[in-house]
């Protein structure tokens, strides 16, 4: 944030941004996929500072039943924001923001899915911002796309989203909180289905001119590509083909994790117990 | 050549056959979902590597009685929707909790399966997986299957929606089994790999 007296950065002028990236440049981007296994499935996107976990369940029967819709199922993503993932602490009861973007996300990833296959249903999509630092809802976006497809939902194509916009008198990719923050700046989070280029999520904070407008909307289609090859990678690396061996993982992540918990328990109460021994040997000494 | 495939990626850019979990869009046709595709077959076909259990017509599928009415038993398939089966339907009574094995004789537009020659199974155990793995667990010709069978000594009924059933035999070592063929379900000559592992037990044994 830029204080009285301290000087305003001029973008045009410098050629470089506040934290010394290119005017075309993503923040560094890392996706996990599967990471939560009781979900039908998961993903974890490291952002910048942006920490995001998305969970995907269902298909599933839609209740209240009211909610059903015997055409199509129904997307419902629920944005929430962990309390200690923002400088002052989050109320953590959802706030109008909260609705809004969890809103915006449901309507997007309803266009990627086919929903007209489910009908009567509902697909619940969690998402929860761990920690944020500007452009958390594109970043959930993306989580939620690619764990849509980890749940093997069929869809028509995945979402990349990425933020845009203008600060510091220059047209720039994926703003950071300071450049959120400038006194000119422009914020268009927007995405798109990389295959066909259609928009699925826009929205603005700011005004811009006409010229502006066709520039910011095409740099943010070309990041979005960028996004779209980490999504495609981060997905496949979860299965390479080849042959067995009987070395190989056999999977059940969950009983894997209770085995672990169980043994971590057990030293556990090996370690009390030495140290309850080792009190009673000192109280007798 | 095989190759794993993301939702909305090109399959082909060819005419070719539709085979399922493809879509076509301006002439190409590109993947409805996350799975492994043979660029060199006839169809354009996707193997899809997760998703839920559809329902479709003369599936054997293992159901858990989930309601008991006046009419009949509402049955939980591990699909979306539960199905119904009407009492008169049924030879004996059922509780909630028992296993029954049944056959899909129609789906409707909904997606709600009718069940027909169900049968009341006593004991045993259920493995759950992943039901679109279900096809390496019994493999060309029931080879899988038998290989399972011959292995464990185990009774096993496998049910298309992703519910194994097992009794008598070496239930442990057929979950081993099971777990290895679902975390590996994408790689090839799992069946000669796992012939080799019953054989591997059994000299140990």
């Amino acid at each position: 944030m830029s204080k009285k007296g301290e000087e305003i950065p001029d973008y045009k002028k410098d050629k470089k941004r506040v934290d010394g990236r290119k005017m075309d440049e993503l923040r560094p981007l890392s996706i996990k996929v599967g990471v939560i296994p009781n979900a039908n499935g998961s993903a974890y996107v490291e952002w910048g500072q942006n920490k995001v976990y998305a969970t995907v369940y269902g298909p599933r029967e839609a209740l209240p039943k009211h909610t059903q819709n015997p055409f199509k199922a129904v997307v419902k993503a629920t944005y929430r924001m962990a309390a200690f993932s923002v400088p002052d602490r989050k109320n953590p009861r959802p706030n109008r923001r909260d609705q809004e973007i969890s809103k915006v996300l449901s309507e997007a990833l309803e266009k990627s899915v086919f929903v007209e296959q489910f009908p009567n249903t509902e697909i619940s999509v969690f998402v929860e911002v761990i920690d944020s630092n500007a452009g958390s809802r594109v970043a959930c976006l993306v989580a939620a796309s690619v764990a849509m497809a980890d749940a093997g939902i069929p869809m028509r194509d995945l979402i990349s989203a990425t933020g845009v916009g203008k600060a510091f008198n220059e047209i720039i990719l994926d703003l950071n909180k300071e450049e959120e923050d400038a006194p000119d700046a422009v914020d268009v989070p927007l995405g798109i289905l990389p295959n066909s280029d259609e928009i699925v999520l826009l929205q603005m904070d700011g005004l811009l001119t006409k010229e502006e407008w066709k520039k910011v909307i095409a740099l943010g289609i070309k990041g979005c590509k960028q996004v779209y090859e980490i999504q495609k990678n981060a997905l496949k690396e979860k299965f390479e083909l080849g042959n067995v061996s009987e070395s190989d993982d056999s999977g059940n992540a969950l009983e894997k994790k209770k085995e672990t918990g169980k043994k971590m328990k057990e030293e556990k109460g090996k370690e009390k117990i030495k140290e309850r021994s080792e009190k009673e040997k000192k109280v007798k000494k | 050549m095989k190759e794993v495939v993301v939702p909305g990626q090109i399959v082909s850019e060819d005419r070719k056959k539709l085979g399922s979990n493809v879509y076509v869009a301006n002439g190409r046709i590109y993947s409805k979902v996350l799975g492994i595709t043979d660029t060199e077959g006839e169809y354009a076909n996707v193997v899809p590597l997760n998703g839920l259990y559809m329902p479709v017509q003369d599936d054997a599928v293992i159901g858990i009685v989930s309601r008991v009415v006046f009419a009949g038993f509402g049955i939980d398939m591990n699909s979306f929707a539960t199905s119904f089966i009407p009492k008169s339907a049924m030879r004996e009574e059922l509780r909630v909790g028992d296993v029954i094995s049944a056959k899909v004789s129609y789906v409707n537009e909904l997606r709600e399966a009718d069940l027909d020659f169900a049968r009341k199974m006593q004991g045993g155990e259920i493995i759950e997986v992943t039901p679109v793995r279900v096809p390496r667990l019994i493999g060309k010709n029931a080879s899988m299957l038998e290989l399972l069978k011959s292995g464990t000594g185990a009774n096993i009924i496998i049910g298309k929606n992703g519910r194994v059933w097992a009794r008598d035999g070496d239930i442990g070592l057929l979950k081993e089994l099971v777990s290895f063929i679902e975390a590996n379900s994408y790689k090839s000559h799992l069946t000669s790999t796992i012939e080799e592992m019953l054989k591997k037990k059994k000299k140990l044994k």
